[in-house]
């Protein structure tokens, strides 16, 4: 496999977990394998054979604890040799003992291999070693195989496999855990600098704005066109800021949540509105239904159409966002001459349905209310939605 | 003093500054720089940028507001990080502006900060009712935290919907300078307040423990 980026560093990182709690292991069956050569010390028909085969087993035990905590000695060599000395100790056993001997001269010290191929090769290692010194185990008995052989050998097999497999979905879940991080971390990074980058280029957005509207002609033009990019360069920015904490909040939701249904109504007024708009929010996301949000920025757009009918295209609005909790209110407000006394119903009783009517149909949809003040000095909507927690 | 770490801005609003009769005594470049030539040159108001090289405008606020409480700050900022705006305010600052606001509208925000006034964006006041409403929702609440008259919350849901004070004082048939007082007041009561969560948050993290030590 190819080193590249933090997966295989993952994997080796768990390798390495899993090596050292085997060497616990390795320790506790080697005590065991010893403790019963003492206490069996009578089955063995050759007193120094035998003692020079525990020696050697300790020895083995020893350089193997050592070449495996280091990553860069785990060679295909080393498990092969380990492989091979597990079967020749189980070979040793009808030499040592009697041809009918019950339990082989290593004992259980024999799952460690099996354990050190199912980490390395994962399931397949572990069936593969596990079989091997199964059929070792079961060649060199001439008596017939009982029932606790069996036994013995079905869970060195199946073990070899669960542990094989267990240690390959950890090596798994960790290589993953390690590229999601560094994801995370590059779009940190990239976040930081677009922002500076952002930054940058909003002031000479706002410096081309400044000096075009103080000349004419081409200059004045170039000014205008700088303001609306500033503005739309501004609004992408909070968006994109509402989005990531408001993902962020709609991860770690209930799953029952539907999070997806949900969005931001501060985020969208600053994107929608227009230049000759000034849009006040909170300054953090407003979150509502999506349907909710949509039908508001519906009513919005009405009010805002409505402006540049009956003031001018260029005539300039505000837009005011408050969440009071309970319920959230919009106001839209110009500075145009008013809707005179008694047209609102002029035109309802004559049957038409003015961009009003509209407005508060598409409140009313929602559950909400639209109220309309209008005077010398402009006016006012206000659209209010109660929100249901 | 005017503070931006792009030399093109520093030199736009020194330049309108200056030949508008206005003496400015200092430019900087970045937070440290600021906080020196602050010390040195001391000036009525400072013109700031809040995205500048450390300590930022935020810090820059709060220790020259410290050395010289009479000092005025108006920050002059071309970032959408709202928030900053608001810890800006929050640290003393009393006027904000967009970088896109007119020369007219510059010198006239400087000269309403330097007489004592407050300048507010529609933008801004949307903000500072919207960190009102956050700290006085019943989960959040404490026994002193402030809360706004009923005026005060008018007139600056007026501002907030781009009523300038003199419309506003027309509207509501008060003065001029009533306007200025209710929003002057907002501004510190959430400064007032600020304080009173940093002294909170000190004892918090341990003031009482120097004792045991």
């Amino acid at each position: 496999m190819v080193a590249q980026g933090p997966g295989p560093a993952a994997r080796l990182a768990v390798e390495d977990r899993l090596y050292a709690a085997l060497a616990v292991l390795r320790v506790v069956v080697t005590l065991n394998f010893v403790a019963l050569t003492i206490w069996r010390w009578d089955n063995f028909s050759r007193p120094g054979w035998t003692l020079v085969v525990v020696l050697a087993i300790l020895l083995w035990t020893v350089v193997v604890q050592i070449l495996y905590s280091v990553p860069s000695r785990r060679t295909t060599w080393l498990y092969v040799a380990d492989l091979a000395v597990t079967m020749a100790a189980l070979a040793t056993t009808p030499w040592l003992k009697s041809e009918n001997f019950r339990a082989t001269t290593p004992g259980f010290w024999v799952m460690c291999v099996v354990l050190a191929w199912a980490i390395h090769w994962n399931w397949r290692g572990g069936v593969v070693a596990g079989a091997a010194v199964s059929l070792s185990d079961v060649v060199v008995r001439s008596a017939a195989i009982t029932q606790t052989n069996y036994s013995n050998i079905f869970l060195l097999l199946l073990g070899g496999a669960v542990v094989g497999y267990m240690c390959q979905t950890l090596q798994q879940m960790s290589a993953e855990r390690a590229v999601a991080e560094r994801r995370e971390a590059i779009a940190h990074e990239r976040a930081r600098l677009a922002r500076a980058v952002h930054d940058g280029v909003l002031q000479v957005l706002a410096l081309v704005q400044r000096r075009g509207s103080e000349s004419t002609g081409d200059w004045a033009e170039l000014g205008v066109l700088a303001g609306e990019q500033e503005s739309a360069l501004r609004a992408l920015i909070h968006a994109q800021d509402t989005w990531s904490t408001s993902a962020v909040t709609g991860g770690a939701g209930d799953e029952g949540q539907p999070a997806l249904l949900v969005r931001d109504l501060a985020g969208a007024l600053e994107r929608t509105v227009g230049t000759r708009v000034t849009v006040a929010t909170p300054g953090r996301a407003v979150d509502l239904p999506t349907e909710v949000v949509d039908t508001l920025l519906g009513a919005v757009g009405a009010c805002l159409d409505n402006v540049r009918l009956h003031v001018g295209l260029d005539a300039p609005a505000w837009v005011l966002l408050e969440d009071h909790g309970d319920r959230v209110v919009v106001s839209v407000r110009d500075e145009g001459p008013g809707i005179a006394a008694g047209r609102l119903e002029e035109a309802r009783s004559q049957g038409r349905l003015g961009v009003s009517s509209s407005i508060c149909g598409r409140l009313d949809e929602i559950g909400g209310t639209a109220t309309v003040q209008t005077g010398s000095w402009g006016t006012e909507w206000e659209l209010s939605v109660p929100r249901d927690q | 003093m005017v503070v931006d770490d792009h030399p093109m801005w520093r030199d736009a609003v020194e330049r309108d500054l200056a030949a508008s009769g206005l003496d400015v005594v200092a430019v900087a470049a970045s937070g440290d720089e600021a906080i020196t030539r602050f010390a040195a040159s001391r000036p009525q108001v400072v013109v700031l940028d809040l995205q500048i090289p450390a300590p930022n405008g935020v810090e820059v606020t709060r220790t020259v507001l410290a050395q010289d409480p009479s000092a005025r700050v108006l920050i002059l900022s071309a970032s959408g990080e709202q928030e900053d705006v608001l810890e800006a305010l929050k640290a003393g600052a009393t006027g904000y502006l967009v970088k896109s606001a007119s020369r007219t509208d510059l010198l006239d925000a400087v000269r309403r900060v330097a007489g004592g006034g407050t300048v507010f964006t529609p933008g801004l006041a949307g903000l500072v009712l919207g960190e009102f409403r956050r700290i006085s929702d019943p989960a959040n609440q404490r026994p002193e935290t402030p809360e706004l008259t009923e005026r005060e919350t008018e007139v600056l849901r007026m501002v907030a919907k781009g009523w300038g004070s003199k419309q506003i004082a027309e509207r509501l048939f008060i003065s001029h300078r009533t306007v200025q007082n209710h929003v002057q007041n907002t501004l510190r009561k959430l400064q007032l307040h600020n304080r009173v969560e940093l002294t909170r948050w000190a004892i918090e993290q341990g003031l009482d423990e120097v004792d045991e030590v």
